[in-house]
This record gives structure tokens, C-alpha cells and sequence, in this order.
């Protein structure tokens, strides 16, 4: 089993590498020059040239790539053009933000789809399943970011009940918990929806082939009720292929919680990124994207896992 | 000598395309407490229709009617709680698929314990020692370990072994087996059956084998109802089905049996043609298209089952003539 983690990293590491390159090329081709952006309006040729060879972007961009990846091994992501502050401390200060959104929505969106999906299944083509199913194609073909901004009208602007954004409410002389569980409402609800859907149309296919096995059939003749066919019996099986999904899923997840906090200006490590990306602020955007890589191989990682824990079959 | 079940014009039909079709028709017959009855038929027969919708594990979209009278208890009246009651506890059931009838997930130990569990109020100790017992009683070696192991890590003979025990171990009063011996080697059926046949006369179980192999039945039975497309088409006590044989369906599944001391290979004949289809079935005798001795008349007028001597009965107009 460790060996098997330790060479799953292994095998990751051409593949992060790769990543970086790519991204560090992108970024250069892509136009737009932070330079000009951090000087804005006190831009001088004389200056933009001197800024240039401070930040070290006079250099070819393979040689300015070693120079990156050769910090990067030694653990030093770099400094920010614009925040002026080490990269790893500025994703540190943002990381748990984005944490505590992502993983709630998908711990809510997986418990909720799991249940959603298999009871749609054993009530296969009734009421219940058709308007469920509709539901899902609705918000399974919505974008994040254009889900968020409906969230906003509605509950922010129609219904002032929840604010639009942030994370605290600067008008409030002492802002506790309760305010800030309320900012994070709007964003988890949107991450949450747009996986429940997917997931739950997953889990509804995968339930539905289940609850034919043979196994199934057996249960019942033991004299099992129903709620134990369905939630002992092919719970555990038709969840299997929910495990890898979850895993690849992630990137897509993450890229999701980016539109989401650019919409409600929520200071996590999508919003850090997406500021980046306008300022050109190449060590974020490489120190975001190492980031986004890693959890990517480590998520599908633990999915690897949890799979062997589940699937008896599966021998590491 | 007490009938512990008792079938009386069952019939099932499916939804096909908008329409109805029967899949059993009109099907009566019974089983006397530690009796065995071999329901045998080629494939498609309706033989695990049949047994399906005693237990009631067909689809809801199945349309049954007639009775089945266990202990004088009509199961397909009883609600939904006292049949899990009864599954699993006084009846148990053995399938065709030994490969995918235990699920892949759970332990060997936990999936024979959980039909004790769900029947009696029994500590995870106790539930624990008779599982061990009962995997002893089924022939495997290592129960210990057996216990700790998962279904793929078990042969098929292995695994319906294990079927048998989880059907068992409740000490039902009737014991369905529908074709268990099928999906294994020739070896192993052979072991296989001698364990039903020992288990059944130590708990005095009453047993429903259903089969295609007459041979099986020749080894195991007492009576037997042979079944085609759908219906009973013969059915008495096993010598006269062997030795007295009426139906010509009979005597087509009889001439099919590979015999050792034959020499002639020729003699070994199939049945030609094909079970009808449930939504293509002939107006008469449902056998005519493929009976080397159809008249007329089987082809216009379907038969009905005709009490031929003492407790053997045959769907045949055969019959009619001789007696006319
Ligand atoms: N759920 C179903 N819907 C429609 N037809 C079915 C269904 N189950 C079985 N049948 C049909 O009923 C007939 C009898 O099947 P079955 O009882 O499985 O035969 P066997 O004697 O081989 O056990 C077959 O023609 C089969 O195709
Ligand atoms: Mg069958």
C-alpha cells in the first residue's frame, strides 16, 4: 500500500512538471506585460526597462523557467509583482477560504446526490424521478459563475437575505460567526448545486444497474426490507464508480470555486488567481497552478484508495 | 402426509409492448412436507417465472393470479412485512448464478450471518458460531478462514456451497433450488446435489429442485412436473415418469439424455425446434409444431391436462383417442 502511494507520486511528478511548462509558455504568449500594468500611469521607458531586468523578464522565458522551477525545488514559490509579499504566504492566507467552500459543498453535494440518485432509481420513471431528473439537467447545463450571479439577484438583490459577497460586513461594528457563515451560504449553494446534479445523474445510472444484480435478488430472499436492498445491499457497490468520478472531477471543481469566488469577490484561492491572471502576476499564477496540480494527483490518489477500501476486488 | 405448499392455477404475465403475455399458464401442482418435486423443462420454459412468483420476486410489473398455499397461507395475499418474514426464514432459495448471487462487497462470514440476524434475535457471537456450523455442514474446509473471505476469492462450487448455506441455516420448511447445479462443473454438480440431498433429509426440508437435466431428477426426486411453454404437460411419480412416460415432450427430453452404455451415438436425439416465444404461442397443443406424433386436431384444439392412472396426469390427445 505505501509503496504503491510512493510510486503513484512518483509517476505524477512528468506529469506537474509538465503542467508547469505548459502554463509558464501560456503565460508568456498570452499579451499583456505586468510591467506595464504595475506602472500604470508613472510608466517611462527608462523605468519599465529597469523594472524588467529587476523581475528578471529580460531573461529567454526556458531560462527564466529553470530559474522558476530551481526556487520551487528549494520550496520558495516566489514573490508577488503586485501584493509584494512571498506567493506561498499570500495562497496560505487564501487556502483555507477556498477550503472550507469546496469541501463543504462537495461532503453536502456527494451525501445529498448519493441519496438523491438511488432513491430516483428504485422509484425508476415515476413523478417523483421525471421532475428530478429535469431538475438536474437544469442545473447540470448551468456555468458555475452564471448560476452565482442568479443566486445573487435572487437572494441578495430580490430578497436581500443573504449578502453578495466578501466575507465579512464591514458595517458591522462586531462581526461574528453567524455573519460569516452567511457569506459563505451563497457560494457553497452554488458549488453544491452544480455537483448535485452531475453526480446525482451518476449515481441514478449506477444504482439502477445495481438493484438488478443478482446479489440484490438474494438479499431480498434472505427476507431483507427494502431500505437494506437498496442502502446495505447496492448502496455500496453502485457508489464504486462515484469514488473515480469524484477524483477526476476535482480540476473541474476547482476551476468552478474560481468563477464562483471572482462573482462574489470572495478571497480564496480562485479570486487570488483570477487577480493575478489581470495583473500578469506570473508567480501567482505558476504558484496557483503547482497548487492545483498537486491536489489534483493527491485527489485522485485518495479516490484510488477509498476504491481498494471499498471494492474488497481491488488489490494494491 | 401434509402439504407444505400448494400451487393451484398460477399464472404470471408479462407487459410486452403494451400487451399481456402469459409467462405461466394455469400451472397447478404440490409438494408434501420432506418431499422432492423436480419441475424440469428446456430453457425459457417458464420454470423460473414460476418459482419467482411464489416468493414474489418478480418485477411489479408482473400480472399473477391463482394461489400459493404455504401451510395454508395464500403468499400472494400476504403483505409485504409477512413475506419478509417468511423469505429467508421459512423459505430459502438457491439461484442459478453462483458467480454473481453473493454480493462482492461484504465478507462471506457477514453475508450467511445476516439472514440469521434478520430472523432472530441473536449476539454477533452466536450469529458468528452457527455461521461457522453451517459453512462445516456445506462441506468447506477452512470455515475459520472462509468466513473472512470475500466471494471472489471462492470457486463456484465453493460459492453456491455458501448459497446453500445461507438458504439453509434458518432450517426453512422448503427449500427452492432453481437449477443450483447448472453453472458448475460435472464434478462438482454431482457434490453439489449430494449436499442438497443430505441437508434436505437431515432437516426434513421440502424441496422444489427445478431442472433441465432429467438426470438430476432421477437422482434426487420423488414426483416431478415436466413443463413446457409455459404449462404442466406432464407430471406423476418419478418411475412413471421414466418408466410409464406419457407426453411425447417427456419422451423428447428422456431421448435426450446422453447414456454411457449406448453405443450408438445416433440414438442420442434433441428435441428439433425451439420453445415458442411468449408472444407467439399456438393456438392448440403448444408442442404440436415440434411432436413427431401431432394430428390435426393438436394444432386446432389445445389439450387439457388428463388424469391418465393413479396420480399421473398428461396434456396430450393422445390420450383422448385411447380412450375413445
Ligand atoms: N421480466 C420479464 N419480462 C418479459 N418476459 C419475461 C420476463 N421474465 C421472463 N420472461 C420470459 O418468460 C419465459 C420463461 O422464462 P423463465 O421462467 O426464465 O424460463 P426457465 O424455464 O428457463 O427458467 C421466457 O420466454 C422469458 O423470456
Ligand atoms: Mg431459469
Amino acid at each position: 500500500m505505501i509503496k504503491y502511494i510512493i510510486r503513484r507520486i512518483l509517476e505524477s511528478i512528468p506529469t506537474v512538471i509538465g503542467v508547469t511548462i505548459i502554463s509558464f509558455v501560456l503565460i508568456h504568449i498570452v499579451p499583456g506585460n505586468p510591467v506595464r500594468i504595475m506602472l500604470g500611469n508613472h510608466y517611462t521607458p527608462l523605468r519599465a526597462a529597469e523594472l524588467t531586468k529587476t523581475l528578471g523578464l529580460n531573461k529567454p522565458v526556458w531560462e527564466q523557467y529553470f530559474i522558476w522551477l530551481g526556487n520551487l525545488l528549494q520550496g520558495n514559490f516566489g514573490f508577488s509583482y503586485t501584493y509584494e509579499k512571498p506567493v506561498a504566504s499570500l495562497m496560505l492566507q487564501a487556502l483555507p477560504h477556498t477550503i472550507i467552500i469546496v469541501v463543504v459543498a462537495v461532503l453536502l453535494a456527494h451525501v445529498f446526490a448519493v441519496f438523491l440518485g438511488s432513491v430516483q432509481a428504485y422509484f425508476e420513471n415515476s413523478k417523483f424521478d421525471q421532475i428530478a431528473t429535469v431538475i438536474n439537467y437544469f442545473f447540470y447545463s448551468m456555468p458555475s459563475f452564471w448560476l452565482a450571479v442568479l443566486l445573487v439577484i435572487f437572494f441578495s438583490i430580490d430578497l436581500p437575505w443573504l449578502p453578495s459577497g466578501g466575507i465579512v460586513n464591514t458595517q458591522l461594528s462586531n462581526p461574528g460567526f453567524g455573519d460569516w457563515a452567511k457569506h459563505l451560504i451563497l457560494p457553497i449553494a452554488t458549488l453544491f448545486l452544480v455537483s448535485v446534479a452531475g453526480w446525482a445523474r451518476y449515481m441514478r445510472s449506477s444504482m439502477r444497474e445495481a438493484l438488478l444484480q443478482d446479489y440484490v435478488r438474494t438479499a431480498r430472499m434472505k427476507g431483507s426490507r427494502e431500505f437494506r436492498v437498496i442502502f446495505i445491499h447496492a448502496l455500496r457497490n453502485s457508489i464504486l464508480p462515484l469514488i473515480t468520478l469524484f477524483g477526476l472531477s476535482l480540476p473541474a471543481l476547482l476551476s468552478g470555486a474560481l468563477f464562483v469566488e471572482e462573482v462574489f469577490n470572495y478571497p480564496g484561492m480562485g479570486l487570488l488567481y483570477w487577480d493575478a491572471v489581470n495583473a500578469r502576476d506570473y508567480p501567482i499564477i505558476m504558484g496557483v497552478t503547482v497548487f492545483v496540480g498537486l491536489v489534483t494527483v493527491i485527489g485522485n490518489l485518495i479516490a484510488d484508495i477509498l476504491y481498494g477500501l471499498v471494492d474488497p476486488r481491488i488489490q494494491y | 402426509m401434509s402439504e407444505v405448499l400448494n400451487i393451484t392455477s398460477l399464472s404470471v404475465e408479462f407487459n410486452i409492448n403494451g400487451e399481456y403475455y402469459h409467462a405461466v399458464n394455469d400451472v397447478s401442482f404440490h409438494i408434501n412436507a420432506g418431499e422432492t418435486l423436480g419441475l424440469v423443462g428446456e430453457s425459457g420454459c417458464g420454470k423460473s417465472v414460476t418459482s419467482l412468483a411464489l416468493v414474489r420476486l418478480l418485477a411489479k410489473s408482473a400480472k399473477i393470479s391463482g394461489k400459493a398455499l404455504y401451510n395454508g397461507r395464500n403468499l400472494l395475499d400476504l403483505s409485504l412485512e409477512e413475506m419478509h418474514q417468511i423469505r429467508g426464514k421459512q423459505i430459502g432459495m438457491i439461484f442459478q448464478e453462483p458467480m454473481t448471487s453473493l454480493n462482492p462487497v461484504y465478507k462471506i462470514g457477514s453475508q450467511i450471518s445476516e439472514t440469521l440476524r434478520l430472523h432472530n434475535k441473536i449476539s454477533n457471537d452466536e450469529a458468528k458460531r452457527q455461521s461457522l456450523e453451517m459453512l462445516r455442514k456445506v462441506g468447506i474446509a477452512r470455515p475459520e478462514e472462509i468466513m473472512e473471505e470475500y466471494p471472489h476469492q471462492l470457486s463456484g462450487g465453493m460459492r453456491q456451497r455458501v448459497m446453500i448455506a445461507i438458504a439453509m441455516i434458518n432450517n426453512p420448511q422448503l427449500l427452492i433450488a432453481d437449477e443450483p447445479t447448472t453453472a458448475l462443473d460435472v464434478t462438482i454438480q454431482a457434490q453439489i446435489l449430494d449436499l442438497m440431498r443430505n441437508l434436505s433429509r437431515d432437516f426434513k426440508t421440502s424441496l422444489l429442485l427445478i431442472t433441465h437435466d432429467l438426470g438430476v431428477v432421477a437422482e434426487m426426486c420423488d414426483r416431478v412436473a415436466v413443463m413446457y411453454a409455459g404449462q404442466i404437460v406432464e407430471q406423476g411419480l418419478v418411475d412413471d415418469i421414466f418408466f410409464n412416460t406419457n407426453h411425447p415432450y417427456t419422451q423428447g427430453l428422456l431421448n435426450a439424455i446422453p447414456k454411457i452404455d449406448v453405443q450408438n451415438k445416433d440414438r442420442l436425439q434433441p428435441i428439433v425446434g425451439n420453445v415458442p416465444s411468449l408472444t407467439r404461442m399456438p393456438k392448440g397443443c403448444r408442442f404440436a409444431t415440434r411432436c413427431p406424433h401431432a394430428m390435426d386436431r393438436c394444432k386446432m384444439e389445445s389439450p387439457p391436462l388428463m388424469e391418465i392412472r393413479e396420480n399421473h396426469q398428461s396434456r396430450c390427445w393422445l390420450n383422448d383417442a385411447k380412450v375413445v
